[in-house]
């Protein structure tokens, strides 16, 4: 008995130092093995792992290993309680150690048994709590947004707050929901909300003290070639453009890359006619200075809500026999862009569903906007709808067969005006959404042309991020509450597991101690899967 | 449930509502009476520069828009701020200030909440003719409908609105409809019945005999499942604008 309990003493001591062990940031330079160390795995978003201790020979012996639900409590409303307990932000997983957050929640939990360690609960000053996209860690500290436009950081070992700053301005209807990246010395966060006619913009902070390092707006300054997109400086400077996705860096030029979201007013766009730069951009920034690099817009004039923050993708690949430094992003508005990253260069612009409401692309490879598309006050019938062809959560790259997946979902809905005033502001407009149907799509980057595609029984567009390996994996989740594993290059099935909900974020997967786990989540509860010994 | 157990689940629920909206939780109480007295007050010593909509103009800027105001409560911002500036009533009183910015702050959650109205201002743009002959041609829409039978005074049934969007996105369950499936086991011979669940690896039917039954998917079972919906969503690719607004007026029509 004296011996049992040694060993749960260095079991337990082994658990508290796991806790405490820092993230070493050479290992955001590198491809997620033994952790997960950030929301997208590591810089290139590609969602991409090379483990292949679970490989499409031996997926079917995939057994549970341990489900951790996640407990907000029931305190008051704004109190930290009384929010949705969805988990939509990927989780990291850091020497053992698995974070996961839903607004105003973060939970450390033992990444090998699903055993909580410990919980942080913010008391909430208000702001949107539609979801939380994650944290970011570096060294011993965790940073998460809360909807009431803060960045708090927290101590890892033990989920103890170190400092909060505000990020955003809750009074003009700015909320938090970004997972923060690390880049060096910088914590970048980005702001979401999109009620009232606000700019937006990304910014960074210092790791240690939190002050504010730079921060760039998401519109042209005044006198830039760009303001002229704008019929107005006011318009310009209350137009909107959220940055509340995914981003990624490449080390060697040292370029930060975000989409931006849509412009505002968000439906009624009559009293900000032109291009509205930088809302629905891709943009790359110095991340060193928060200075303007490049800019590919994603939908120019966008009356639809069409934002362009999801994950932009790097990898490099061949165009026309050149080894070339790529960016690729399926966007919401149904369009499909590969560019090259260094100078924002376009290289493929082709729909990846089909839609209703462009005249072709123009000589930068960027979707010209049909007018009779735009919202009318008796209605026009556009595809996609506002839930767009694809939303936040994540494609995958997987490099092994060069293929580009993405869940998409095509959509019909009318869009109308509202606002008859000759200056909207806030929607002044909203689709009604009809009908839908959704299906995985496997794209080959260089032409953007559809390899295979699986369509979702059932009617509905499905909302899940993906996870590819090098074990021969993809892995999905669909509308009726299974996770899916793929073969990637031809979309056969290989194994399913049903949870008690569907999919409500991007898997991940790790190896620890020679096994290999696969998580997600499914509305409050994580799922671990792996092989274990007898 | 008691009365106090009652008032209790309204704040809760009410501060639930609040804590998933937008701006702070604790936002100013919109008083209906202060915003008709601050409507006077505006429209006395404001409206001029502000304009008729609050939305500025050549000579005052926009009050949605201004932090001033949006970090305001009753008053307590916008009081101070106007007897700094130049050109602004001095001689408000503390009642008319408080009245001011429930006005202004009504104008504000109005704007911020303004995609929720579900009417558009009118929808009954299109030609009843062009609509009847979209109907029985192009659109082959009689092949399934008659104007005589099951959309027989449809006009007098449904607002312009709801009709657009029943005929674009007609639901099964809303028309009294069924999908069916077939089921057809390796062994076995063909199920069919009313369609209940489907995903890739099992399929549920209810059968003529209200019996409820799974069949676990794969090579050798054959799923046939028949969407009476299938041509309305294929129309949705060949629609025009102009179509859709005629059918709405002549669908309108049937009275």
């Amino acid at each position: 008995m004296k011996l049992i309990g040694h060993i749960a003493a260095v079991i337990l001591l082994s658990a508290v130092m796991l806790a405490q062990a820092p993230l070493d940031p050479a290992k955001l330079l590198q491809l997620p093995t033994d952790m997960w160390p950030m929301a997208q795995g590591d810089y290139t978003g590609r969602h991409y792992s090379p483990l292949t201790k679970i490989n499409s020979t031996n997926v079917n012996s995939l057994t549970l290993s341990w489900v951790y639900r996640a407990n907000p409590g029931s305190g008051p409303a704004g109190g930290g309680g009384a929010t949705s307990a969805t988990i939509k932000g990927t989780p990291l997983q850091i020497n053992g150690v698995m974070y996961l957050t839903i607004p105003d929640h973060v939970w450390a939990v033992d990444a090998r048994t699903g055993r909580e360690m410990w919980h942080f609960s913010w008391r909430s000053k208000g702001g949107w709590h539609i979801g939380n996209r994650g944290a970011a860690v570096l060294g011993n500290t965790l940073y998460v947004e809360t909807p009431d436009c803060n960045l708090i950081a927290l101590n890892i070992k033990d989920g103890k707050e170190r400092w909060h700053k505000e990020i955003c301005d809750l009074e003009q209807f700015y909320y938090g929901s970004v997972a923060p990246t690390i880049v060096k010395n910088h914590v970048i966060v980005g702001v979401s909300g999109d009620d009232l006619d606000i700019p937006g913009y990304v910014e960074s902070h210092d790791p240690e003290t939190g002050e504010l390092q730079w921060r760039w707006y998401t519109h042209p300054n005044p006198d830039d070639p760009e303001a002229k997109t704008w019929p107005s400086v006011e318009a310009m400077l209350h137009g909107g453009g959220m940055t509340w996705g995914p981003s990624a860096y490449d080390p060697e030029l040292n370029l930060y890359y975000i989409g931006t979201g849509n412009p505002q007013p968000v439906i009624a766009g009559r009293a900000r006619q032109g291009d509205n730069l930088y809302t629905e951009s891709i943009v790359a920034l110095n991340p060193d200075t928060g200075k303007l690099v490049w800019y590919f817009q994603a939908s120019p004039h966008d009356t639809h809500d069409w934002d362009a923050i999801e994950a932009p993708i790097l990898f490099d690949g061949e165009i026309n026999g050149t080894r070339r430094k790529l960016l690729a992003q399926a966007s919401r508005n149904g369009w499909f862009f590969v560019l090259d990253r260094a100078t924002g260069k376009n290289i493929v612009s082709t729909e990846f569903v089909k839609t209703n409401w462009t005249k072709g692309v123009d000589a930068k490879g960027q979707p010209i906007p049909d007018p009779k598309k735009e919202p009318q006050f008796d209605g026009a019938l556009v595809s996609p709808n506002q839930g767009g062809a694809v939303n936040w959560p994540p494609p995958s790259f997987n490099p092994d067969t060069g293929l580009f997946y993405v869940n998409a979902t095509r959509a019909f809905s009318v869009y109308y005006l509202y606002d008859t005033d000759d200056k909207p502001e806030g929607w002044g407009g909203n689709d009604r959404s009809g009908w839908s149907e959704g299906m995985l799509e496997a794209l080959d980057y260089k032409t953007g042309k559809v390899k295979w595609v699986h369509k979702w029984a059932g009617n509905g567009g499905v909302r899940s991020g993906l996870l590819s390996t090098a074990g021969n994996l993809l892995f999905a989740g669909d509308n009726a509450a299974n996770l899916i594993a793929f073969n990637p290059k031809d979309g056969t099935i290989l194994w399913h597991a049903g949870m008690h909900a569907s999919m409500s974020n991007t898997p991940i997967t790790y190896e620890l101690d020679g096994v290999q786990y696969l998580v997600a989540a499914a509305g409050d509860s994580l799922y671990a899967f792996a092989m274990l010994a007898k | 449930m008691g009365r106090r157990i009652q008032v209790l689940a309204l704040l809760v629920s009410t501060c639930a509502y609040l804590a998933g909206q937008a701006g702070p939780t604790e936002r100013q109480s919109i008083d209906n009476a202060a915003v008709n007295r601050g409507r006077t007050v505006y429209a006395q010593y404001c409206i001029n520069c502000h304009g008729s909509n609050v939305k500025g103009g050549d000579n005052g800027p926009d009050l949605i828009r201004s932090v001033v105001v949006l970090r305001d409560r009753l008053g307590n911002d916008i009081g101070p701020a106007m007897k700094k500036l130049d050109g602004h009533p001095k001689d408000l009183t503390s009642a008319q200030i408080v009245d001011l910015s429930h006005f202004l702050h009504q104008r504000i959650e109005a704007t911020s909440s303004n995609r929720n109205t579900n009417q558009p201002p009118n929808v009954l743009t299109g030609n009843v003719e062009a609509g009847k002959t979209y109907f029985n041609g192009a659109g082959k829409c009689s092949t399934c409908h008659s104007p005589t039978g099951d959309l027989a005074r449809i006009g007098t049934r449904y607002t312009p609105i709801n009709l657009q969007q029943r005929f674009l996105f007609p639901s099964v369950a809303r028309g009294g409809k069924t999908t069916e499936v077939t089921v057809t086991p390796a062994s076995g011979k063909a199920i069919t019945g009313t369609l209940v669940r489907i995903d890739d690896f099992d399929v549920s039917l209810r059968d003529a005999g209200g019996e409820f039954l799974t069949f676990r998917r794969g090579p050798n079972v054959k799923v046939e499942v028949r969407d009476p919906l299938a041509a309305h969503h294929e129309l949705l690719d060949q629609y025009t604008d102009a179509d859709m607004h005629n059918i709405v007026a002549y669908l309108e029509s049937l009275k």
